[in-house]
C-alpha cells in the first residue's frame, strides 16, 4: 500500500471512532416493527405507519403519549408497546420509522 | 329593627353584586368557549392545510433524495503462473444517485434512480464495447446519467389474493444478501447470489403471507439484450424501415425470472430463485469467429438462509448479529452446432457456488457493523452477476475462493454520512467470469485479485 493509501485509511479510521452523536435508525425501526409487531398487528409495517401522518406522530411523541397512539392503531401490540424494553429500547427507533412513513411523508415504502 | 332592615338591605345588594358577577362570569366563560372553539377549528383547517401542503410537496408529484458516494479503491492483480502483476494504487470514483419515489394514489407506487457512476479524470462519454446497457451505471467509468430504475407498481386484490404488477426498470441490482458489502440500508429485489443485472422487464407478485408469513412469488419477464438490427432504409433491397432485425445469430436474449419468499418473518427469512435465459451468448462449435451467437439457454437456482438476530433479547450483540447462507447452481445447455463454456457440440455446463456472511456490530461507534464473507465457485460456475460493484470483478462469480472483510460505520457518527472499508481478496482457481462471455472455456489459472475500498457518502 502507498503512503497515500495509508493514510487516507489512517484518516478515514479516525473519522469514524470519532462518533459522539446517537441516532435514532429508521431502517433499525423498521427491522424492529417486522420482527415484533408485523405477525402480531396484522398490517404491513408501511400500513402501520400511514395510520397517522408526521405531524400526529411527532405530537404523540412530545407529549409523551406514543405508546397510546400506537396501541390505538395497533389494539393487539399493547403489551409490547407498554413494556419496559419499548419505552427504553425500541421507542426513538419505531418513532423513526413511523415518523419516515407517515401518511404524509411522501416516502415510498419498497414494492 | 333598623338593624334587620340594613342588613336585609346590604343582603339585597350583595346578592346583586353577586348575580351581576355570575352573570358576567357566565359572559366571560361563554366568550372563552367561543375563542378556544374558533382556534379549534382554526387549528383543525391549519392541520389540514399542512397536512395538504406536506402530500403536494412530497406525496402526490416526485419525491427526490441523493445518496452520492465517493471512494477509492487499490487495486493489485497477480497471475501466479506467468509471474506478472497490474496495480492501481488509486482508482478514485464518484457515484451520484438520483433516487425518485411517487405515490398518486393508494396501491399505485412509481420508482426510480438515475445514476452517475465516474473515475474521475475520465472521458466525458465512454464508448468502450463492453459497456452494456445491463451494467452501464453499475460500473465506475464516464459522466453520463443513464437511468438505474424507473419502475410503476400497481397492486390490488383478485377476490383474496393479493397481487401487484409492475412494468419498466428494474431494481435488479445488489439484491438479497448484497446489501450487506454495500452498506446499502435495503437490497434489490432478487438474489444477488445469481442475477446482478440492471435489466427492464414485467413483473407479477402474488402474495401468500396469508398462508406462510412474509411469503410471495414474483415472476419477472424480460429483456436483458436487444437482437442485431438493421436500417434497411438506404441500405437493404427491400423498404421494411428501421429496428428490423437482421436475422443473424445475435438474437435478443430474454429472461424469466421467478424470486421470491418462502418464509420471513423478520429475524428468519428464506428466499428463492430460479432464472431461465434465452438465447444465452455462446458460439458455433469449434468456430470462435462466431462468438456472441445465440447458443442456447442457461438455468440458475439459488437458495439463501438470513437470520437477523441470534436468539430473541439474549444480549444487544446477538440481537444485531446477522448470518447468512446461500447456495447456488447454474446450468448452460448449448443446442445442436453450437457450445456453451466450452461444452462439446450441444452439451453443457454446470457449475455451484456457496456463499456465507457474518455481520456483527463494531462496538466501537453507535451503529457501526463488521462483516465477513466467503465464496466458492466450481470451475464452471456461471451466474450473471456483471453489474456486481466490485473494482476487481465479480466476487460472488468467483471460480475459487473469495473472502471479504468490511466496516460499515457513520462518518463523525452522522447517519446521513454512511461510509465504509472494505477489503476484498479474490483466488481466482479458473478463468475468471467477470463479464457475459458463454464462448469462453473455463481454464486452470492461478490469479490472485484484491481490492481495498475506502468510500465516503452523503445519503438523504
Amino acid at each position: 500500500m502507498t503512503t497515500l493509501g495509508k493514510l487516507m485509511i489512517s484518516t478515514l479510521i479516525g473519522f469514524g471512532v470519532l462518533s459522539t452523536a446517537v441516532y435514532a435508525d429508521a431502517a433499525k425501526g423498521q427491522r424492529i416493527y417486522q420482527k415484533k409487531l408485523k405477525s402480531v398487528c396484522g398490517m404491513s409495517g408501511a400500513v402501520f405507519a400511514a395510520k397517522h401522518t408526521q405531524m400526529e406522530w411527532a405530537n404523540a411523541k412530545e407529549d409523551g403519549n406514543l405508546a397510546d397512539v400506537m396501541t390505538e392503531a395497533c389494539p393487539a401490540g399493547k403489551s409490547f408497546f407498554e413494556s419496559d424494553k419499548f419505552e427504553k429500547k425500541f421507542k426513538d427507533d419505531l418513532y423513526d420509522f413511523v415518523h419516515d412513513f407517515a401518511s404524509d411523508s411522501g416516502n415510498i415504502p419498497s414494492c | 329593627m333598623r338593624k334587620p332592615l340594613l342588613s336585609a338591605a346590604v343582603l339585597a345588594m350583595l346578592s346583586t353584586f353577586a348575580a351581576a358577577d355570575e352573570t358576567d362570569m357566565q359572559a366571560q366563560i361563554d366568550a372563552l368557549n367561543k375563542k378556544v372553539q374558533t382556534l379549534e377549528k382554526q387549528q383543525q383547517r391549519s392541520n389540514k392545510m399542512l397536512s395538504k401542503v406536506n402530500a403536494q410537496s412530497a406525496n402526490d408529484n416526485i419525491k427526490f433524495g441523493i445518496d452520492f458516494r465517493n471512494a477509492v479503491d487499490m487495486i493489485e492483480y497477480r497471475d501466479h503462473e506467468n509471474d506478472t502483476y497490474a496495480n492501481n494504487p488509486s482508482l478514485f470514483t464518484s457515484r451520484l444517485y438520483l433516487t425518485m419515489g411517487a405515490s398518486p394514489m393508494a396501491g399505485l407506487t412509481f420508482k426510480g434512480k438515475l445514476a452517475v457512476y465516474a473515475v474521475w479524470g475520465s472521458e466525458m462519454y465512454s464508448s468502450d464495447a463492453s459497456l452494456k446497457d445491463w451494467a452501464a451505471s453499475s460500473k465506475a467509468t464516464d459522466t453520463v446519467m443513464r437511468v438505474k430504475e424507473a419502475y410503476f407498481v400497481y397492486s390490488d386484490t383478485l377476490g383474496s389474493q393479493p397481487y401487484s404488477f409492475s412494468v419498466g426498470r428494474r431494481p435488479s441490482t445488489e439484491g438479497f444478501l448484497a446489501n450487506y458489502r454495500q452498506n446499502d440500508p435495503e437490497p434489490g429485489s432478487p438474489l444477488a447470489h445469481i442475477t446482478n443485472m440492471e435489466v427492464n422487464g414485467v413483473m407479477v407478485r402474488l402474495d401468500w403471507s396469508r398462508f406462510v408469513e412474509g411469503a410471495y412469488t414474483k415472476f419477472v419477464y424480460g429483456r436483458a439484450h436487444q437482437g442485431e438490427m438493421e436500417n434497411v432504409y438506404g441500405t437493404g433491397s427491400t423498404p421494411w424501415g428501421p429496428y428490423s432485425l437482421d436475422n443473424t445469430d445475435d438474437k435478443s436474449v430474454d429472461f424469466l425470472v421467478v424470486p421470491g419468499n418462502a418464509y420471513d418473518n423478520g429475524q428468519y427469512q428464506v428466499m428463492y430463485e430460479w432464472a431461465h435465459v434465452f438465447n444465452t451468448k455462446g458460439q458455433q462449435y469449434e468456430d470462435p469467429t462466431t462468438k456472441k451467437a445465440a447458443a442456447g439457454t442457461a438455468d440458475l437456482f439459488s437458495l439463501g438462509v438470513k437470520v437477523a438476530g441470534i436468539g430473541d433479547g439474549i444480549s444487544d450483540f446477538l440481537d444485531e448479529t446477522t448470518l447468512f447462507l446461500s447456495g447456488a447452481y447454474s446450468y448452460y445447455d448449448a443446442k445442436s452446432g453450437y457450445q456453451l463454456l466450452g461444452s462439446s457440440d450441444g452439451g453443457t455446463r454446470d457449475g455451484s457456488s456457496v456463499w456465507a456472511g457474518v455481520i456483527i456490530p463494531d462496538m466501537i461507534t453507535d451503529s457501526g457493523r463488521f462483516g465477513f464473507e466467503y465464496n466458492h465457485g466450481s470451475r464452471y460456475w456461471t451466474p450473471m452477476t456483471w453489474a456486481e460493484d466490485t473494482a476487481i470483478g465479480s466476487k460472488i462469480a468467483v471460480r475459487g475462493d473469495a473472502y471479504e472483510a468490511y466496516w460499515n460505520f457513520d462518518l463523525f457518527g452522522v447517519k446521513y454520512l454512511p461510509s465504509q472499508i472494505r477489503y476484498t481478496y479474490v483466488q481466482h482457481d479458473y478463468t475468471p467470469n467477470p463479464n457475459c462471455a458463454g464462448w469462453v472455456d473455463s481454464q486452470k489459472t492461478d490469479i490472485t485479485a484484491n481490492d481495498l475500498r475506502l468510500a465516503v457518502s452523503y445519503r438523504y
